[in-house]
């Protein structure tokens, strides 16, 4: 660059030249990356750092463009390019397997999340000053998933429950109060049905569909410590011990069973896009899905008026819970060559007007303490339990990610077969455990 | 595999030309000359670095408990004793065997048929041979797609209409139907090389033959079973064990049809490696996994070959 003549002739255009040139170079050094080609790649005149953003959500690429765009804006000599895929857990394992752990990550706090955190791949954000401004529960939903020594992995982000989805319009138009109990869910159900409108959208061509109400079903009706119970039975869970899915979740699959039996003839063959679609266009009046569901479909219908209520799990109206889950949290590649400026990053996305943003565009609950009440009209029938604290974590999050939990709910919505499913969990379970006992 | 690396493990031993004349002495009739070894040593080398390292790679995990990432111990055979206790794994290989026995019968019948078919004098001969062969050049997971939307759209919304309820639901959403549609995807894509090679065999075969057979009054269903079947023996074999290799290790039609669904009743044991291994964690269990299946191929094919050459005859 010293050498070429242009740049004693044109001096004005300095400035404008070498960032257009960083940004292509961040560009091999993305496509390098996704070819698992090279090994270092880093500008090389230091002025400017490039960090790798891996970014689950591909609904949420605006948002996170806005947000990047704001961080470059006030940080010039940083620059993030951001990477989404389809299938984050795979792509992000087999970037592991690689060694290539990306600079700065939004994952969803799931199973493979606390497993990585567990295996230590993620930095430490205990310290990181933006974790004083998000309430304890959030925090602790990460931290129980797994941990590396004392360490905290991932800043929580945004939180989303998991609640049923129903149209307004259509439960006013028949006279239908939401249901706090099983019992008025069901009344509500058999009443829908006798005025010849379709209660539930399935959608079980995409098996992970059904999680949704078991996490909610499973998390109300199961024992106290139901999982720490199981993970100390270890390759001893069967109908013979102490705790088992045989005993301890047979009220919880009898019911997931009542509500898939009231879903449209052809729920086996939609897949989640389809039932997006269906549901905004009114196909039927409520719809088995947490409130990440809520923008694709109004995405489909703008003016569809819907709400959201709690899954009456229990008899008793007091018993319920509300599912929720850190959506999104963010972490950072352990070992990264540019750890402050990736917590200078995580540092930004974490200010609250950014949060709040993105809470409005996606429909999420902020993690921060001091976090006003959700405005969002279609979070409203949920503000309750997360004011009251009623709220728990996602139960498939403590299940292995080695167990087919998803191919075996789908089989059981399929076959109906409570037996079957139950025992099939526990044997895959005890497998599990006694592999990973051999660690 | 092993003419390259025998290849490889001669050419040193090949004396090097140290004199400009002992190297004309030596490139006299009956020496090889050593372009040819040149020609093949990038190939050994590629070959060698992108194949056979990962494959002793992953056998060498197989003895561990690595996830992937992190920290690993040695673990003996531990993984391959769990597998034989796995029910899942054994499903996996009774839908793969069951699916992939279905495919290759069904797939060389009907490409066979097509072949003579467009070896006879018939009209846009040429331009048939064209679309009969489109399939192969298409993505699987492409036409995977469309014909997901076919299966799950289009196929029940004609059936509704003609009144026939047993097809007016998905076949991917039935258990027992599923493999049907994956069958037909399969056997779709697949047809189209095989009757390429079919083809070139039956192009082999001399015209005198038929006409020796005529005057001897043979007819259409002797010519075919006395002349042309055996003669395209070699070309039924290839056919055969490639097909059959390749859809045991089916994945792609899987994914983009059923996704291993409904339930697990078309998981195919690549599907499972897959998912156990990428997104289950559980890494080196399912490359001990793969390590038996590849064995399980090598074998097959072995055994293939051996059977079906001993039937070819020659002319």
């Amino acid at each position: 660059m010293v050498n070429d003549p242009l740049d004693q002739v044109r001096t004005p255009d300095r400035s404008a030249r070498p960032h257009r040139r960083r940004r292509a170079l961040a560009a091999l050094c993305t496509a390098a990356l996704g070819l698992g080609g090279l090994a270092a790649c880093s500008p090389d005149d230091g002025d400017t750092v490039t960090l790798n953003f891996f970014q689950f959500k591909p609904e949420a690429v605006a948002q996170f463009d806005e947000i990047i765009a704001g961080f470059e804006a006030e940080n010039p000599d940083i620059e993030v390019v951001q990477n989404h895929v389809p299938n984050a857990d795979t792509a992000l394992r087999t970037l592991l397997v690689k060694d290539k752990v990306p600079d700065v990550m939004t994952l969803n706090a799931n199973g493979t999340f606390g497993e990585l955190s567990r295996a230590g791949v993620f930095e430490d954000m205990s310290d990181v000053p933006a974790m004083d401004t998000v309430a304890d529960a959030p925090i602790e939903i990460v931290t129980d998933l797994g941990q590396f020594e004392d360490e905290v992995s991932g800043v929580p982000f945004a939180l989303a429950a998991s609640s049923i989805i129903y149209n307004k319009t259509i439960f006013a138009e028949h006279g239908i109060e939401v249901p706090t109990t099983w019992d008025e869910l069901i009344a509500a159900v058999e009443a829908l049905e006798a005025a010849g409108v379709q209660p539930f959208y399935g959608t079980i061509k995409d098996q992970w569909t059904v999680l949704p109400a078991f996490n909610n079903l499973g998390a109300a009706l199961q024992p106290e410590g139901f999982y720490d119970d199981l993970r100390a039975e270890g390759d001893d869970v069967g109908p013979d011990s102490a705790v088992s899915f045989t005993q301890d979740y047979r009220e919880a699959a009898e019911k997931l069973k009542t509500l898939f039996s009231s879903m449209q003839p052809d729920f086996a063959s939609r897949d989640y896009n389809a039932g997006n679609a269906a549901f905004a266009d009114g196909a039927s009046a409520m719809y088995l899905q947490g409130t990440y569901a809520i923008a694709p479909i109004l995405a489909n219908n703008p003016d569809l008026d819907l709400g959201t209520f709690p899954y009456p799990s229990s008899e008793d109206a007091e018993e319920n819970l509300l599912v929720t889950g850190v959506d999104v949290v963010l972490a950072i590649g352990k070992g990264t060559p540019h750890q402050a400026e990736a917590e200078k990053f995580v540092e930004y996305m974490m200010r609250p007007e950014n949060i709040a943003a993105y809470g409005e565009a996606q429909s999420t609950f902020s993690p921060l303490k001091d976090a006003e009440p959700s405005t969002n009209p279609y979070l409203a029938g949920l503000n309750d339990f997360v004011a009251e604290g009623r709220i728990t974590g996602y139960i498939d999050h403590q299940i292995p990610p080695a167990i087919p939990l998803q191919p075996l709910l789908q089989q059981f919505i399929i076959d109906g077969d409570t037996d079957r499913f139950l025992t099939g969990l526990d044997s895959e379970w005890r497998k599990v455990a006694s592999r990973s006992s051999q660690r | 595999m092993t003419s390259p690396t025998a290849t490889l493990a001669q050419e040193p031993a090949a004396p090097r030309p140290a004199t400009p004349p002992q190297k004309r002495k030596r490139s006299g009739i009956g020496r090889v000359s050593p372009t040819f070894y040149w020609m093949v040593l990038p190939a050994v080398i590629l070959f060698f670095v992108l194949h056979t390292v990962p494959v002793l790679n992953g056998i060498f995990f197989s003895l561990t408990n690595y996830a992937g990432y992190g920290e690993w111990d040695f673990t003996g055979l531990q993984n391959y004793v769990n597998l034989f206790k796995d029910d899942q794994v054994l499903n996996a290989y009774l839908f793969t065997f069951g699916f992939a026995i279905v495919a290759t019968v069904a797939v060389n019948v009907i490409s066979l048929a097509i072949a003579l078919g467009l070896n006879a004098k018939i009209k846009f001969r040429t331009g048939l041979r064209g679309i009969f062969f489109i399939p192969n050049i298409l993505s699987i997971l492409v036409i995977g797609y469309v014909f997901n939307y076919l299966f799950s759209n289009s196929l029940p919304a004609i059936a509704k209409n003609l009144g026939i309820t047993a097809l007016s639901t998905s076949i991917l959403a039935d258990p027992d139907l599923a493999w049907v549609g994956i069958v037909i995807l399969a056997v779709w894509q697949a047809a189209a090389f095989n009757i390429i090679i079919y083809l070139a065999g039956l192009q082999t075969i001399p015209g005198e033959l038929y006409e020796a057979a005529s005057l001897d009054g043979a007819r259409r269903w002797r010519k075919f079973s006395s002349i042309t079947f055996p003669l395209i023996g070699a070309f039924f074999t290839i056919n055969m064990v490639l097909s059959l290799k390749n859809f045991l290790q089916v994945f792609d039609h899987i994914i983009a049809l059923t996704n291993g669904g409904p339930g697990t009743s078309t998981q195919s044991v690549s599907l499972l490696i897959y998912r156990g291994g990428f997104q289950g964690g559980e890494y080196a269990y399912q490359t001990a996994n793969a390590v038996i299946f590849l064995i399980v191929i090598v074998l097959i094919s072995v055994i293939q070959l051996r059977v079906l050459q001993r039937r070819e005859a020659t002319f």
